[in-house]
């Protein structure tokens, strides 16, 4: 859930930059030099928006250890970050934080809202998943058909055609609700962590899954049914997908093993782009603009960013950092 | 993450350049002092020891010394009154995040409830409104971060969401931190201890728990910390020898795990049983627990377990892993531990279980020395598995970062082949009484396919028998060491705790046994026992073994104490034709310590003094039962 | 034998204060508000150390006779000095040792605790004294206590001399099996009808010292948890019994000056160092040195502190304890005492069901108000029948008839032969008490000797009012009084006691205070009775409101043939009492017999049962001594 898909009113197929509505691009960096819990945070950790001029510039709280976040569709002063602690909320656009949960939810992994009930909150955490209806002011497992063990819950993605429509990367496998966490149902069995998922921009019926040991995964009936990506090698975990908003042909995958993976012909083909990138090319995301900008986030080292789709990769800000989320946001209805 | 408090340690031991007496001194006397005064007086003794080392080294002209181990010192020693008031609002503009600043930062505010100016206590409560605390990932964070919190939320109560990070009242952070503190209380009760016998972080436990029996304005939760503090120190009694905590640990390092004195768990002894010296700088965390310790007194029959090596023992006790998330059957799988103590050495182990998927210790025999200090009186071998699978298991990660980055955050031996800390998926372990049996059935393709087998600078005589058994001495121990397959030997490098990258060469050397299907026999008896060193090597030798290492290792043996041993990889041993049920264990069996699995209740016995912590009833019983 | 020795002891070493002592002087602690272990432990050792420092400053280097036991447990306590000590020691065990028990006790105190100070020399010089004196036991329990925990310890300490070593000729064996053997017994008899000397204003020393001394140095760990259980025991019934730190209500045994000024009594001194809520007396009471030295081993248990500082809530306690032992011209070896204690923020009331207790120094009943500050204060409010009896004198001591009243003054107890004395319990009054009414009734012979009822009116009582219902009104403090005399009566100056120098016994004056001491209200008719009424301040309007609710109270009252009452009481119960019957309160009659050991909301134990629960919000500690446990417990 790299990419989160809060493009409410897009319709199936291409659609040009043009016609899409105006957005924030938004990250999680962790720029975290030699931090030790309970030591003194000397750099700035979290949320950050790239300003028009190219910036990027921090917002929120300085927190080590955020892993996702999510905004109501309604208000973006009400963000949700995945966390170490669990599950943070800001009803005033980050200046003041709320720890939803209790000590019985931790780790938090990914967080979702549903654009179509946005007071309904998805947590994916270490043991599962937990379900706000109260935006996040109170948390409940709901777990019925996530199996007893394997259900390490690392991604977790709302449809956005559907109330209540969520798709769950666990560790055993791909797991399926339609209603809003009632009953789950595996659609796809993995043995490792299925670690991303990612819907269509362009298309909503379209998903792709990133996994730690079964390769790249496409799904064209809205997540029910799976096949690997065949030029996507499966030895090395895939840590996340990506579309390219401005192009439905583009997909990108980033990889410790194998950098930077795209494709330009909807997945048929793929090819590794890591000219320009360190030697290790360890890249930790990547991640896609508005404008088709391709980001990719290498481990230890600085954000790179391509106006080429990966062919080549320049240098850009936040020296040292961790980008554990590209979030494309629309702008909000008010 | 958790991973980087050595490194804090240094920090805080760092300012203080005058001596330590306890620490440089000979070893104390390890002769049991019967007299409660005495014994207190002695006690209050190495406390004030503490307090004034640490004092002394801070102040002015270096406000810099006056971290908050200092402050809390100098306000429980009501000195320097003003200087610590003005060093807590000035570290108080640059709070950390996260437990080991949160529970410093309560002991400071506790202590100086009454000493530090408005300033100052407004200070710290603003800290706790301003910067966000980590809650981290283990259960010793977990411990320090709920505690601190609920004595904060008790501090400071009624006051709105706003005031704190959490966004939560302070009733509502009460509220989550005692149902926390209760949960893992009643979890630790029940099913035993996760990070049980830790060599370091039983200061993480210790400290959070005085706290709560000294300030807890609950009386239930004050009742529960002093509860959980004898139990804590219960525990280590029965496990160590002369105050040296030996046998399994969920979780060591490096420099534990070899010189087994050297770690904060001998603070602890030190300082509340008298028997061993302390570590430098008091083991760092040894600050936070001496400006509190003299509100506890430590129950007898605890002191006379942990003083009283005069009869052998044997205690069986089970204990948690570490949290799998994923990988694993279970959330958080058993651990059988068997302990035997005897005056001259010690031998302790798990069944094998991969309990911390970093740093676990499975088993030892550790011998006694005069002086423990820079002593590597220990024996055991391991797999030194290193596995992307096994972190992710327990921590949420990626396959790849980890391995690399745990080497260098303070694990500078994880991924190296010559390594002597950590369990392995691959080893099964059974000892009875002083005979241990670890067997390796390592998959092939693992990253490290071998044994190491560790061999002290401070054994001697090493004799390599053509029998195939390795015989030795450590102290007043005689020592067998079987190896199953072939073997070479290679010198030991030590990689030392922190971020140490060098390994360095302390003495000692590894029997690396390079073959997967593979086995450990170790027998120990005492000097006294025999006519002499040849007469042990004549009984070993005499003694039946068959084993056999295909389709899986296998072994047949009779033990030195004449038990018929039989011991196959995967299968359940036996003894005397009778199988180990290890389900049938209870929390604690043994002379000392006995409690029920899911009991809630802990006897602590020693001669005619009982001890009993109910957590049920929150009752604390001491009798003397009859003659 | 005790009277005199206690005396002299504590007169002896209150001589020895003529320079400032910190809590004694100062102004009155404020009352606890903190209840962390910390500062309660703090606090604690703080008022231990006072003590010490103040007695270890009492040495005048050039004046050897300000370096005696006392200060040499003070120096070792602080471990210092030690050769200066024991030189000391050797000087003073030198010459020919006094005092018995009061003796032994000290010397084992000083025996421990510099057990790893005092040379070979001054421990020798003490241990050959226990061959060389001869102390006495003594007749009273207290003195027993001391004398056999001494004894015990002294064993312990030299575990294996013989019989020829010591100065009752029975070897460290036979020595430590008796006093064991004895000390149980003694303990037996306490916690299953009740303590013998209970809630003594001085002698709580005699117990609570020794008991701390096996409970901090005893070997055998039964007879070290025994002492530990019996002073929590003594001092949650110190607790119980106190108001603000001020001992108050019955005593088995206290003396002229404690029954009028509450709170100048030793117990204050155990009130301050474990209560930390009222001034310690002068000295520390004497004796307190010799707790305070021993203090840092014991910790009062937050139950019984708690317990002794919280007054926020009324509560009533019926307890049971023992009278002394009547050797003869009784029916019974001891009688049974029925305690009634009721306790308010602003006053308590105490009783027992009069009769017999001590021969000389008990005390039956008070209303005690609270005072600011207790210091000089006379807040009590009672009446007493002036029984001197020589063979009451002899039913408790083996004394001939003729001699022991003329011996008494100059034994310390001035008072006990003069017809207005306020000390002492008669058998010719018998006493019941519903909440804070008591009623007391006496029908003494013509041809006692002293056949009136003395009532005590304080000095500190104001608007002291006689109403022409019959009833006097007074007010002392934030409380409300009505005592009701049933028979006529005058009133006399109330003189007072100077001690004056003398080199054989006790001499004394007496002194009139004039129209500002105290007074007395005497009746002189032996068909007599009492009726007490109290009620704080802010539960009515005015001072007139309270005395018209008194006046619109039923009572029916007539003396012949013997004094009987019949009234409604102030909190609205039907109270019918007659003298040598058994009282009634709305129409149902008290059964003594079925009265517990302790039975109340916050000490609770069975007859014979051996086993005391002290309660105290959601603390509970159970002193078991079936099963010699301590268990503490918070409820849910």
């Amino acid at each position: 859930m790299r990419l989160r898909s809060l493009y409410l009113g897009l319709l199936a197929g291409a659609v040009s930059l043009a016609a899409a509505p105006a957005s924030d691009f938004i990250i999680i960096a962790n720029i975290n030099r030699n931090y030790v819990i309970g030591s003194k945070i000397v750099t700035l950790n979290g949320l950050y928006q790239r300003d028009a001029a190219g910036a990027w510039r921090h917002f929120g709280s300085n927190d080590t250890s955020l892993s996702a976040v999510a905004f109501d569709p309604r208000d973006h002063n009400v963000i949700y970050t995945a966390a170490l602690n669990g599950l943070w909320r800001s009803l005033d656009g980050g200046q003041s934080w709320r720890m939803c949960n209790d000590w019985s939810l931790t780790e938090a992994r990914d967080v979702a809202v549903d654009p179509n009930a946005p007071d309904t909150v998805y947590l994916a955490v270490t043991d599962g998943v937990a379900v706000s209806t109260d935006c996040a002011q109170t948390l409940v497992r709901r777990e019925n058909g996530l199996p007893g063990r394997g259900k390490y819950t690392q991604a977790i993605e709302v449809d956005r055609t559907r109330a209540g429509r969520v798709l769950a990367g666990c560790e055993a496998g791909i797991y399926l609700t339609e209603d809003a966490a009632q009953h789950w149902r595996r659609v796809f069995a993995a043995t490792d962590t299925v670690n991303d998922l990612q819907q269509s921009p362009h298309d909503p019926r379209v998903w792709l899954a990133a996994t730690q040991s079964a390769g790249a995964l496409i799904s064209r009936d809205g997540g029910v049914t799976w096949a690997a990506f065949p030029g996507v090698p499966a030895e090395h975990a895939l840590y996340n997908i990506t579309f390219d908003p401005a192009n439905p042909q583009r997909l990108a995958i980033g990889s410790w093993a194998h950098g930077v993976l795209t494709s330009e012909d909807g997945g048929a083909t793929w090819v590794a782009r890591n000219a320009g990138l360190p030697g290790a090319h360890r890249v930790w995301r990547v991640g896609a603009d508005a404008a088709g900008r391709l980001y990719a986030s290498v481990f230890g080292e600085t954000l790179y960013v391509s106006d080429d789709f990966g062919r080549t990769w320049q240098p850009d800000a936040l020296a040292g950092s961790l980008v554990n989320q590209f979030l494309l946001l629309p702008k909000a209805a008010n | 993450m958790k991973r980087l408090m050595l490194p804090l340690l240094a920090l805080l031991t760092a300012p203080c350049a005058v001596a330590q007496p306890s620490v440089g001194a000979p070893p104390p006397s390890r002769a049991p002092v019967p007299d409660a005064d005495l014994r207190r007086e002695a006690y209050h003794r190495r406390v004030d020891e503490v307090l004034h080392w640490r004092a002394s080294g801070a102040g002015r002209p270096d406000p810099a010394t006056m971290d908050m181990a200092a402050i809390a010192i100098k306000l429980t020693l009501r000195e320097d009154l003003d200087l610590c008031s003005e060093r807590v609002i000035e570290m108080m503009k640059d709070p950390g995040t996260g437990p080991f600043w949160m529970f410093p930062t309560v002991c400071v505010a506790y202590v100086g409830r009454d000493l530090l100016t408005p300033g100052a206590r407004a200070a710290i409560r603003n800290a706790w409104r301003t910067t966000r605390q980590l809650r981290g990932d283990t259960e010793n964070h977990w411990a320090m971060y709920y505690t601190s919190l609920y004595l904060m939320a008790e501090l400071y109560p009624n006051e709105p969401a706003e005031t704190w990070y959490s966004g939560k009242s302070s009733e509502e952070n009460l509220a989550e931190a005692r149902d926390y503190l209760v949960h893992w209380i009643d979890l630790t009760t029940s099913r035993g201890q996760g990070e049980y016998n830790p060599t370091h972080y039983i200061g993480e436990y210790a400290i959070p728990m005085l706290f709560l029996a000294t300030w807890a304005k609950d009386p239930a939760m004050k009742q529960r910390g002093h509860m959980m503090l004898d139990w804590l120190f219960a525990e280590l009694a029965a496990n160590t020898l002369d105050g040296v905590l030996r046998g399994p640990a969920s979780r060591t390092d490096e420099g534990s795990v070899i010189e087994r004195w050297n770690s904060l768990a001998s603070y602890f002894s030190w300082l509340l049983f008298g028997n061993t010296p302390p570590i430098g700088g008091y083991g760092g965390w040894g600050l936070y627990f001496a400006p509190l310790a003299k509100n506890y007194e430590l129950p007898e029959v605890i002191y006379r377990i942990a003083t009283d090596r005069g009869d052998d023992f044997v205690q069986r006790d089970r204990a948690r892993t570490r949290r799998f998330w994923r990988y694993s059957d279970e959330l958080s799988p058993a651990a059988y531990k068997t302990n035997y103590l005897r005056r001259d050495y010690a031998v302790g182990s798990t069944q094998g279980i991969m309990n911390d998927a970093i740093q676990g210790h499975a088993w030892d025999v550790t011998w006694a020395e005069a002086d423990p200090r820079g002593k590597h009186a220990t024996m055991f071998s391991l797999h030194p598995m290193s596995s992307e699978r096994a972190l992710q298991s327990q921590f949420v990660t990626y396959p790849e970062p980890m391995i690399k980055g745990v080497t260098f955050e303070g694990k500078p031996s994880y991924d190296s082949p010559d390594k002597v800390v950590g369990v392995s998926y691959y080893e099964r372990v059974f000892q009875d009484l002083d005979t241990v049996i670890a067997l390796y059935d390592l998959a092939p393709g693992v990253r490290f396919p071998h044994i190491n087998g560790f061999f002290s600078k401070d054994l001697v005589n090493v004799t390599e028998d053509k029998s195939g058994w390795i015989f030795a001495r450590g102290g007043n121990a005689y020592l067998a060491y079987r190896p199953l397959a072939p073997y070479h030997w290679m010198k030991y490098l030590h990689r030392n705790g922190g971020w140490a990258k060098e390994a360095e060469d302390l003495g000692g050397r590894l029997l690396v046994s390079p073959h997967l299907k593979n086995g450990t026999i170790v027998q120990a008896a005492s000097v006294g026992e025999f006519k002499d060193f040849a007469a042990f090597q004549a009984a070993i030798r005499a003694l039946p073994l068959e084993f056999k290492l295909e389709p899986v290792p296998t072994v047949k043996m009779r033990t030195l104490r004449g038990k018929e041993i039989a011991f196959t990889y995967g299968q359940a041993p036996k003894v005397d034709g009778k199988k180990i049920d290890y389900a049938r264990w209870k929390l604690f069996e043994g002379p000392y310590l006995n409690a029920e699995v899911g009991g809630h209740k802990l006897t602590i016995t020693h001669g005619r003094l009982e001890r009993v912590l109910d957590f049920n009833t929150l009752t604390i019983t001491d009798r003397v039962r009859e003659n | 034998m005790k009277r005199f020795l206690a005396h002299s002891l504590l007169c002896g070493l209150l001589t020895v204060s003529a320079w400032a002592q910190p809590a004694t002087t100062g102004p009155m602690p404020a009352p606890p508000t903190d209840f962390a272990t910390d500062a309660r432990r703090t606090a604690y050792l703080a008022r231990a150390n006072e003590v010490v420092q103040w007695y270890v400053d009492s040495i005048k280097p050039d004046n050897p006779a300000t370096f005696q036991s006392a200060q040499i447990a003070a120096k070792l306590a602080r471990h210092e000095d030690a050769a200066a000590v024991s030189a000391r020691i050797v000087e003073l065990m030198s010459v020919p040792q006094s005092q018995d028990m009061f003796w032994m006790f000290p010397w084992t105190a000083v025996s421990y605790l510099g057990r790893d100070q005092l040379t070979p020399e001054a421990k020798a010089a003490i241990r050959g004294q226990w061959k060389t004196y001869f102390p006495m036991r003594g007749d009273t329990e207290n003195h027993w206590a001391m004398y056999y925990t001494s004894l015990y310890l002294m064993s312990e300490l030299y575990p294996d001399d013989p019989a020829g070593s010591w100065f009752n000729g029975k070897s460290s064996a036979e020595n430590r099996a008796e006093a064991k053997a004895y000390l149980v017994h003694w303990m037996d008899l306490a916690t299953t009808i009740g303590q013998g000397e209970f809630n003594p204003t001085h002698y709580i020393g005699e117990y609570a010292i020794p008991m701390l001394y096996l409970a901090t140095w005893a070997k055998d760990p039964e007879m070290k948890i025994r002492g530990h259980m019996k002073l929590d025991w003594l001092l949650a019934d110190l607790a119980e019994n106190t108001l603000n730190g001020v001992l108050r209500g019955p005593n088995a045994r206290t003396d002229d000056t404690s029954v009028l000024q509450r709170w100048l009594a030793l117990s204050s001194y155990f009130s301050w160092q474990c209560f930390g809520n009222t001034p310690p007396p002068a000295s520390y009471g004497g004796f307190g040195i010799w707790f305070a030295v021993a203090a840092a081993n014991y910790e009062v248990p937050e139950v019984i502190f708690r317990l002794a500082n919280d007054r926020s809530e009324d509560f009533l306690q019926r307890d049971l304890k023992r009278s002394r032992r009547k050797w003869r011209y009784s029916d019974e070896l001891m009688s049974p005492v029925y305690k009634t204690n009721y306790m308010r923020r602003d006053y308590a009331v105490g009783s027992y069901q009069g009769g017999m207790t001590d021969p000389i120094q008990a005390h039956v009943w008070d209303v005690t108000w609270a005072v600011p500050d207790p210091r000089g204060v006379h807040n009590t409010m009672f009446s007493v029948h002036p029984y001197a009896s020589a063979q009451a004198m002899q039913s408790y001591f083996t004394e001939l008839p003729d001699h022991m009243l003329a011996l008494l003054s100059s034994q310390g107890k001035p008072s006990y032969d003069v017809p207005d004395k306020i000390l002492g319990c008669s058998p010719y009054e018998r006493v019941f008490q519903d909440l804070d009414t008591v009623i007391a009734l006496y029908d003494i012979p013509a041809a006692d000797r002293y056949p009136r009822v003395n009532g005590f009116f304080s000095k500190d009582l104001t608007d002291v009012t006689p109403d022409a219902s019959g009833w006097i009104f007074a007010r002392g403090g934030n409380t409300y009084l009505a005592y009701r005399p049933l028979a006529p009566y005058h009133w006399e100056h109330l003189l007072g006691y100077k001690q004056l120098p003398s080199k054989a016994g006790y001499k004394w004056e007496r002194v009139d205070r004039g129209d500002k001491g105290d007074k007395l209200l005497v009746s002189p008719h032996g068909k007599n009775g009492t009726i007490v009424q109290a009620a704080s301040v802010g539960e009515f309007k005015d001072f007139a409101a309270f005395q018209a609710a008194i006046r619109a109270l039923p009572l029916e009252f007539k003396l012949e043939p013997v004094p009987t009452v019949k009234m409604r009481t102030l909190r609205g119960k039907e109270i019918a009492f007659t003298y040598g019957q058994a009282p009634k309160v709305d129409g149902k009659k008290i059964d003594y017999a079925k009265w517990q050991l302790f039975e109340g909301p916050h000490l609770n134990a069975a007859k014979g049962s051996r086993k005391l629960t002290i309660t105290q919000g959601r603390l509970e500690r159970t002193l078991d001594f079936n099963t010699l446990t301590i268990t503490d417990r918070v409820t849910p």
